[in-house]
């Protein structure tokens, strides 16, 4: 364990060293954040609600998704992993006493957690400064299942992307595949907005496809717009999904082991 | 400048992308998806919010559209002949502008068209056909005065679009750390989705004369609508020249600040 603390203290000292790259790519989270806010508002304007969601729960929701997508997504555009492996880097790893699986881990767990405190930040300026109200869960019960889905979706969210990357052991091309799934991934998790809005048509399907537990279900959960038992099965799905998909990475990791060749060294 | 030698150039840089996406068809396809993804899923969102809604911020759906489809014409346009300055950071960082600059050629025109996006090109198509399709679908009636000064504006827009990116390349080289100007500008242009009118007044403000989206995305669809008043027009073509200018001023004196210390 000492090692991975290592990974990760390393990891948390490079974050800093680049202090105005963060301080850039924070911008670019604050502007879509700025965008999604006033999208909802003007459509809560003349009612006070839209499409089931009162105001305050579905500026609510905006605000709630910035945080959890820096905890959750991470830099979701880290291509590390892939780069490693096309470049031939990733043979170093072979010969370190490291599981390569939370070597990552620890690597991006430093990163989200920067990102998550600037997240916590950017939403309280944000709620000073447009006088906003958010809800506030006081129910204990609610709020020790939100922070359950919100584990569980961070190790979904990470097992999908870590398989996604694993494609580099099969094609020098991963990255566009790569690009394919985290649009799929930003739409299908509701991090742009409640899925429920949706047609029952495209909102059925996407409910029972991994995307949606990884941002939309915990803020349902934190807005106590889901019953126990609905919350239940959703982190049932969790557990599915992971497993799921940590059983296919298992195997797409042996696979891909025997293809690699260390080209690029 | 000689515009049949760059035009020479250019085609030879277009026919070397081609090529490389050619090669990379897994990759190529991914990138292509993914747009189509991130398309479909916001025309999407738009359908179904007007579910539950028969304006937004006073517009009816297809006046929406459009203003989602201008922001698309205008962001793969860019992306399309512009592609180069992703790499920009990367050729600073790396020395590699050292053997842009030798050449004889404008280093800033090598810089921003070395890369021409193929799958933008293509993807331009169904945009055009989706903005004839909406522009028939509008509750209006649209003149030939409203098409033209809808194609001046996009004109217009793209001068802005180009300053902005000469500006993006400004940074990298006084900043060489830095890779997420020219995202901060993709970003932005996400606020030319939607109509303007859905944000404050000071909000506006800043994206009309600060970081001047509304004027790239924005006036083109309300001159199409017949909503932008004369003297807005004035103020777009002003600030179009002004700001061109700006950055090109910016450019000559960010290139003598060039140190070249990476090579």
């Amino acid at each position: 364990m000492k090692k991975y603390w290592m990974v990760f203290r390393l990891s948390w000292a490079r974050q800093f060293e680049y202090r105005f790259n963060f301080f850039f790519g924070r911008m670019r989270n604050i502007i879509v954040l700025l965008l999604l806010f006033y999208v909802w508002k003007s459509l809560t304007l003349r009612n006070g609600s839209f499409a089931g969601y009162s105001e305050i729960e579905i500026i609510t929701y905006v605000f709630m998704v910035n945080i959890l997508r820096a905890v959750i997504f991470g830099n979701q555009g880290i291509t590390e992993i892939t780069r490693e492996i096309n470049q031939g880097i990733f043979s170093k790893y072979l010969a370190m006493p490291v599981n390569y699986f939370w070597y990552n881990f620890f690597r991006q767990l430093a990163q989200r957690l920067i990102s998550l405190i600037s997240a916590i930040i950017e939403v309280v300026i944000f709620a000073i400064i447009l006088k906003v109200d958010i809800f506030a869960q006081t129910n204990w019960v609610i709020l020790l299942w939100f922070g359950v889905s919100v584990f569980l979706a961070i190790c979904l969210y990470f097992v999908l992307s870590y398989l996604t990357n694993l494609l580099a052991f099969f094609s020098r091309e991963a990255i566009g595949p790569k690009f394919l799934f985290d649009w799929i991934l930003e739409f299908g998790s509701g991090a742009y907005f409640p899925l429920s809005i949706l047609s029952r048509i495209f909102f059925i399907p996407l409910m029972f496809l991994p995307f949606a537990y990884l941002v939309y279900f915990p803020v349902e959960i934190y807005l106590g717009r889901v019953s126990f038992w609905q919350a239940n099965i959703g982190i049932c799905f969790q557990i599915f999904w992971i497993l799921v998909a940590g059983l296919i990475t298992r195997i797409v990791w042996k696979k891909g082991l025997r293809r690699y060749s260390g080209e690029g060294i | 400048m000689n515009i049949e030698k760059y035009f020479k150039i250019w085609k030879q840089l277009v026919s070397c992308a081609a090529g490389s996406y050619l090669s990379n068809r897994l990759e190529s396809g991914g990138y292509f998806l993914g747009k189509l993804v991130r398309f479909g899923f916001f025309l999407l969102l738009i359908v179904s919010i007007f579910n539950y809604t028969n304006t937004m911020a006073g517009y009816s759906k297809y006046e929406v559209i459009l203003f989602f489809l201008t922001f698309n014409l205008l962001d793969v346009l860019a992306q399309a002949f512009f592609r180069g300055i992703y790499m920009f950071q990367n050729d600073v960082k790396q020395g590699n502008f050292d053997y842009v600059l030798s050449k004889p050629v404008n280093p800033l025109f090598y810089s921003m068209s070395r890369i021409t996006d193929i799958m933008d090109m293509i993807f331009l198509f169904p945009i055009s056909g989706l903005i004839i399709f909406t522009v028939y679908k509008l509750p209006i009636d649209v003149g030939w005065e409203n098409i033209l000064g809808y194609a001046v504006f996009i004109g217009i827009g793209m001068v802005i679009v180009i300053a902005i990116h000469i500006l993006a390349a400004c940074v990298t080289i006084w900043s060489v750390e830095n890779e997420n100007t020219i995202w901060v500008y993709r970003d932005a242009m996400t606020v030319g989705r939607f109509p303007p009118e859905i944000f404050s007044v000071t909000v506006q403000a800043v994206f009309t004369f600060v970081i001047p989206i509304i004027v790239i995305v924005a006036f083109p669809t309300k001159t199409l609508l017949g909503l932008l008043s004369w003297q807005w027009m004035v103020f777009g073509a002003v600030y179009a020249i002004l700001f061109f200018a700006v950055s090109l001023i910016i450019w000559k004196i960010s290139l003598k600040k060039y140190s070249s210390a990476s090579s």
